[in-house]
């Protein structure tokens, strides 16, 4: 029963899930409820109720009860989740401020995840396959990325800028995806940061910040790493570390933090709030726009929206984009379906995630977008991927742009 | 078992049919926190047809079968009884087949929710009345007309979800199909009507909780939904449940179709209140009992006039007026406006972490809820040595109550009580005495229930042979219900266990 030492802190959790299976089903469209698990849906009619939440839950019942052990096979079963905290929305949730249906307060879904996938990875059942390949790349001195790219790869986008500065205040954490995955995305930004005469530094010495790691349930992997970017940031002056990416912001934000029980000693922000200010201060010098409005709907990233709150900002900022008219997809903010892409969905699932994105995609269209944006290049390269597959059809009515993009096309 | 796994997969195809242990152990629950039941098969059919195929196999090899919709019984309903059998799940046969918008009746498939059948037809300026039962967000079709389940809104003014009943495709336990109502003429094109072509063989299968057919398509009633609405909430005077109960008998009287009626007892304002839970009603000084309405209508006229019927009646009471926003403590707007009501069954469930409800939820006249209520304060009272065994480990006690009271079509209540209580794994021990002590305390409860002779709707496996058990039934009663089932299900295939109607094994 050792096995079990992170699932046991979630016992509270685990026995509070009363089986009502609003995780699975619910509808409820006063609130903008229209059901609830990506991954369940994307299976169809061969949606088992292992697939989402309650059916998990009474598997975990079982197994703190010692009926049935971890296995290699659960892990098969555990990781086709995107970790995306949908279930936590819908669970026991009045929607409501002024009335608390009460399970909510005891029920972090994603947690009682994570702590499996913990236990998975200490009994020897899990990483799966291909997670097991990223934690490598990320152990490995040199790569240190998930990609398994060269360590330097990622910063060799930087030279083009020569006035990134080594250090300062205001100090840019590039993570990997972009870098390595979207340097066209980092490229406007700072032709956005250019002309708004913001001044940024980065460091070539930052690590990977282990999201992946912590989303897959291996915490040991990044224990060391968490120390050493705190302090070389620490080191490098910074008052305020920006990123780009959805996964890195919740990590630093929320994850390192915890982990090391104490605040970390600078600010953490999102490229999000860096914009908004520069909007608010109109320092971005936008292009004059005579033609229509285009309309323009926001994907709320989970790792920005559910797992951190951060709904309005992105919001603001599109909204401060001349020629743009932001419009709402059936399922937003809170209630947002995800694009599949986390939990290590992507890396190990990959045709499931390719599926819950073609849903969201979808669903943009049908809420009458000509551009789907967002603001996490993991969500960005989930949605495209789904995107170069689907129909010419859907490539005429839709595209598929960072936020960030968005913007810069507009100067 | 392989063989029968293997004739079963020829029927659904593998991809709908599992006997992995974890997909065994994640349908063996239902909501409750005692009963499981593991299967050793789970299916997921696609059709009447393949229903069929998979229950003339459990004949012929004497399996029990246990159709399951959302899984949401209290009473362990949809889960095997011992660890064994195949559980039909069939939320995959969740589709909208046909609505006769001229005739106002829909025709869907038994696995869909109320939840996705209502999100349908509001785009028709339609609903079904009755919402479904208070877990309607999720819960099946199906299982609403297998339990007469009621209390997801709309209840006193169109009753459970049986009322609306048009039709019903049944398999019936030994594979043969059926339709009932008008469908029982071949010549007839389209459900229309419940009754005649003989006797009413749709009531045979309402409230069944499984045992006589597995449920496939069901034709609903459904309604336009009136364009106006308003929704009051009153804190009650001294005696709540009695001026509540008063105030129902009144609003039946006057003949006002009340949408919903509701009353919230004492103990759940002020334990809640306590916790945390309200903060709507953080204002009031005097935490008593709740009562709210709502009523429908279809012009600002009529309403206007209904609830000047309803203030009059109310006004007589000494009841207080809460104010109309959510915030001023309207619970009925959060109720209609918001879709609370399937969101709204025991208040108290998780107050604290692994405490959930052994339920104890009936029908019963208007006129006798408060002598009930009281009753269960007093049980609670009796019972209090074994509540503080749980106390001893949990440090938290059991609480006893209700939760909603609310109105029903024609002159009852479902009253929704029960206890709340904790999972025998607590704290990361598995207590036995917390486990045993709960089923004492349940069966003591129901029993008591049971003798102000009330009317159970969901009955799963345990309300359905404790019932048995303490001879509850009229003798003709059983024996009547027992050979219907002997004719229909010679094997006891169905549903194996429930009412105690147990297969030779």
């Amino acid at each position: 029963m050792s096995q079990l030492k992170n699932l046991k802190k979630e016992w509270k959790a685990i026995m509070s899930c009363m089986g009502c299976g609003d995780c699975g089903y619910a509808i409820r469209p006063a609130v903008g409820r229209y059901l609830t698990c990506p991954v369940k849906e994307a299976m169809e009619e061969e949606g088992f109720e292992i697939y989402f939440s309650r059916g998990r839950m009474n598997v975990l019942k079982s197994i703190l009860e010692g009926q049935i052990p971890l296995s290699k096979e659960l892990a098969e079963w555990v990781y086709q989740c995107s970790e995306c905290g949908n279930c936590t929305e819908v669970c026991h949730m009045s929607q409501n401020p002024y009335i608390v249906l009460p399970t909510c307060n005891w029920i972090d879904h994603v947690k009682v995840w994570e702590a499996l996938r913990k236990d998975l990875i200490e009994a020897g059942f899990a990483p799966l396959d291909r997670h097991n390949d990223l934690i490598k790349y990320m152990n490995d001195d040199k790569k240190k990325n998930p990609y398994g790219e060269e360590r330097n790869k990622k910063f060799e986008w930087i030279k083009e800028f020569p006035e990134i500065k080594d250090k300062g205040e205001l100090m840019f954490f590039g993570g990997c995806t972009m870098p390595l995955r979207q340097v066209d995305t980092l490229r406007s930004m700072m032709k956005i940061l250019r002309a708004a005469n913001k001044e940024i530094a980065m460091t070539n010495e930052e690590l990977c910040c282990g999201s992946i790691a912590l989303r897959i349930g291996d915490e040991k992997s990044i224990s060391a790493v968490i120390k050493q970017n705190i302090e070389l940031f620490k080191e490098k002056g910074a008052k305020t570390l920006f990123t780009a990416c959805a996964g890195c912001y919740r990590t630093w934000k929320k994850d390192y933090p915890e982990l090391l029980g104490e605040e970390l000693p600078f600010e953490v922000k999102h490229i999000t709030e860096i914009l908004i200010e520069l909007l608010n201060n109109n320092q971005i010098p936008f292009k004059e726009i005579e033609q229509e409005d285009v309309k323009v709907t926001y994907h709320d990233p989970c790792h920005l929206g559910r797992h951190m709150n951060f709904y309005d900002i992105p919001r603001e900022v599109i909204s401060k984009i001349p020629g743009i008219n932001l419009i709402e997809m059936k399922r937003t903010r809170n209630n947002a379906w995800c694009c599949g892409a986390g939990g290590g969905v992507k890396s190990q699932f990959p045709d499931l995630a390719i599926k819950i994105s073609e849903e969201r995609i979808n669903e943009a269209i049908e809420a009458g977008a000509l551009i789907l944006t967002t603001s996490c290049p993991f969500c960005i390269g989930n949605l495209s991927d789904a995107y170069e597959k689907m129909d010419d059809s859907i490539k005429e009515s839709i595209k598929v742009v960072d936020i960030i993009d968005l913007i810069a096309s507009k100067l | 078992m392989s063989d029968i796994y293997h004739k079963l997969e020829k029927i659904v195809s593998d991809n709908y049919i599992s006997k992995d242990i974890y997909v065994r152990h994640a349908y063996s629950r239902n909501v409750d926190v005692i009963l499981q039941g593991i299967p050793d098969i789970v299916i997921r059919p696609r059709d009447a047809q393949e229903i069929s195929e998979i229950l003339k196999i459990a004949n012929e090899e004497n399996i029990a079968v246990i159709p399951r919709g959302a899984g949401i019984c209290e009473f362990g309903g949809s889960k095997p009884i011992g660890n064994n059998g195949i559980v039909l799940d069939l939320k995959r046969m969740n589709n909208i087949l046909n609505l006769d918008e001229e005739n106002l009746i829909v025709t869907v498939e038994a696995g869909i929710s109320w939840g996705k059948l209502n999100e349908y037809l509001c785009q028709f300026g339609l609903y079904t009345g009755c919402m479904g039962p208070g877990s309607g967000m999720s819960a099946s079709i199906g299982g609403g007309i297998s339990h007469h389940s009621v209390g997801g809104g709309g209840c006193a003014k169109y009753g459970a979800c049986t009322n609306q009943l048009v039709s019903l495709e049944v398999v019936l336990p030994t594979g043969e199909i059926i339709e009932t109502g008008s469908q029982a003429n071949k010549y007839s094109k389209f459900p229309f009507n419940r009754f005649g072509n003989g006797p009413d063989f749709a009531g045979l299968f309402c409230g069944d909780n499984g045992i006589f057919g597995v449920k496939t398509k069901v034709s609903l009633q459904v309604f336009p939904k009136p364009k106006f609405a308003e929704y009051k909430t009153y804190l009650m005077p001294r005696k709540s449940a009695e001026t509540a109960a008063q105030i129902m008998t009144d609003i039946r009287r006057c003949g006002i179709d009340v949408y919903d009626a509701m009353f919230i007892p004492d103990v759940v304002i002020a334990v809640g209140s306590q916790q945390g839970l309200f903060p709507l009603w953080d204002h009031i000084k005097k935490k008593r009992g709740i009562f709210f309405y709502t009523i429908e209508a279809n012009s600002e006229i009529e309403l206007l006039e209904k609830v000047k019927y309803l203030d009059e009646i109310i006004s007589n009471t000494k009841s207080e007026y809460l104010g109309s926003e959510i915030s001023d403590g309207n619970i009925a707007k959060w109720h209609y406006k918001e879709q609370g009501h399937w969101q709204f069954y025991h208040n108290l469930w998780g107050m604290f972490p692994s405490m959930q409800a052994l339920s104890a939820e009936c029908f019963c006249p208007i006129n006798s809820f408060p002598k009930i209520l009281r009753d269960i304060d007093q049980w609670d009272v009796e019972h209090n040595e074994d509540m503080q065994k749980i106390f001893n480990i949990t440090k938290i006690r059991p609480i006893s109550g209700s939760g909603p009271v609310a109105l029903i079509d024609g002159n009852n209540v479902e009253i929704t009580s029960g206890f709340v209580t904790f999972w025998g794994y607590y704290d990361n021990e598995f207590h036995k005495i917390i486990e045993e002590t709960n089923l004492k305390l349940w069966k003591s409860l129901l029993e008591r229930v049971i003798k102000h002779g009330t009317q159970w709707y969901m009955m799963g496996e345990f309300l359905s042979r404790f019932m048995v058990d303490i001879g509850a039934y009229s003798e003709e009663f059983y024996n009547l219900m027992k050979s219907i089932k002997k004719n229909l299900d010679p094997n006891m295939i169905l549903s194996r266990g429930k009412f105690n109607f147990w297969g030779e094994k």
